[in-house]
């Protein structure tokens, strides 16, 4: 026969809450979650956090309105094990290593040859659309540069103040995913 | 329980002798890390430092350098420095310590190229600077070239590495490169 006992006067939480939460034994339950949070701690800290999604802090204003300056955000490393980096990607570029890295647009791919007018991307000559763009400018110019086999060409969402460049793949960390 | 035990301690034992093998016979690896962050503290400085500090610590980070370095160091946004001996880097060190109030240098990223001889060296890293209290940090990749000199690795060459290479369209205002940082800054 199933019996129902009331709980105790005074009692936080029913009997079998209590169990469901801290166990029979809470100080082996106790012990248990130390351990879990301390692998969860080391699974994130030295694998996730290191080669799979890198937390970033994201300072300056390059990247304006779209990411804004002491955002947080995750860069996916795995993004192009599989695929290349595509245009309007928004990626982390490495400097010597990836403790400090670079955020900018790709605008050109490999073998591309980009143009600025008037603030328009040009790719071999043809006008590109930029819908990530929330404000257009006037600036920049730029004379047409052609893109070697294995380079990119960079640039920050706030035109008037982001420095941009070709960069090679292997600087490519990985993508911003939020 | 008593054999459980000595296994245990015999592995610390190990364990320490190896640390201290390290510690007592590094790799030229980690002399030249070890170096590094040495530089870097010797040219970070704390503000209400007094002159007789910091001429000694800005004397102490000239010490990093051989004689006859050359440093060729162009900034976006500022003119190009060019550097050559020992003492014109202790001048601009010393400059350096007169404009700002605080200033902390960091290498977060190293990576070293190992000569054939093992005498010599590259290396390309990240270096940070932060002015203490400011949020702004200031970031460049640089190239360093060293060499052992009396068994201490000096820097003889240093030059920026520009990130990104090529022109930057024109019509822009001053250049924001938006590093964007790891909130666990690795070593």
């Amino acid at each position: 026969m199933n019996t129902m006992e009331p709980a105790a006067p005074g009692a936080r939480f029913p009997g079998w809450l209590r169990i469901v939460l801290i166990g029979r034994k809470p100080k082996r339950t106790l012990v248990r979650a130390l351990f879990l949070a301390a692998f969860c701690f080391v699974l994130f800290k030295f694998f996730i956090f290191k080669f799979i999604v890198l937390p970033v802090r994201i300072e300056g204003y390059s990247m304006f309105p779209t990411y804004r300056d002491w955002g947080v955000n995750f860069v996916y490393r795995l993004a192009y094990r599989h695929s290349e980096p595509q245009r309007g990607d928004v990626v982390g570029i490495r400097m010597a290593g990836p403790s400090i890295m670079l955020m900018k647009r790709i605008v050109g791919l490999p073998g591309e040859t980009i143009a600025f007018e008037h603030g328009r991307l040009l790719v071999n000559g043809k006008e590109i659309e930029e819908p990530y763009l929330k404000h257009h400018s006037p600036a920049p110019f730029m004379d047409p540069v052609k893109l070697g086999p294995d380079q990119y060409y960079v640039i920050g969402d706030n035109r008037m103040n982001s420095d941009a460049g070709r960069i090679d793949r292997d600087r490519i960390v990985g993508k911003v995913v939020l | 329980m008593k054999r459980a035990v000595q296994i245990a301690l015999a592995a610390a034992a190990v364990g320490l002798g190896f640390w201290l093998w390290t510690v007592l016979f590094p790799t030229p690896e980690n002399a030249i890390r070890s170096r590094l962050h040495d530089l870097a503290k010797a040219l970070s400085f704390k503000s209400g430092s007094g002159m007789v500090a910091q001429a000694f610590s800005s004397q102490k980070a000239a010490e990093f350098f051989t004689s006859d370095v050359d440093v060729e160091v162009n900034l976006t946004g500022y003119e190009p420095i060019s550097l050559h001996g020992r003492d014109e880097v202790l001048q601009i060190a010393m400059a350096s310590r007169s404009r700002l109030t605080a200033l902390k240098v960091e290498f977060p990223d190293i990576n070293i190229t190992l000569g054939a001889d093992k005498q010599t060296a590259k290396v390309n890293l990240t270096g940070k600077a932060t002015v203490p209290g400011e949020r702004d940090i200031s970031a460049q990749e640089f190239n360093f070239k060293l060499k052992k000199v009396n068994g201490k690795w000096l820097i003889y060459q240093v030059e920026t590495v520009r990130t990104l290479s090529s022109r930057a369209p024109l019509g822009q205002r001053e250049a924001s490169s938006a590093p964007i940082i790891f909130f666990t800054a690795e070593s």
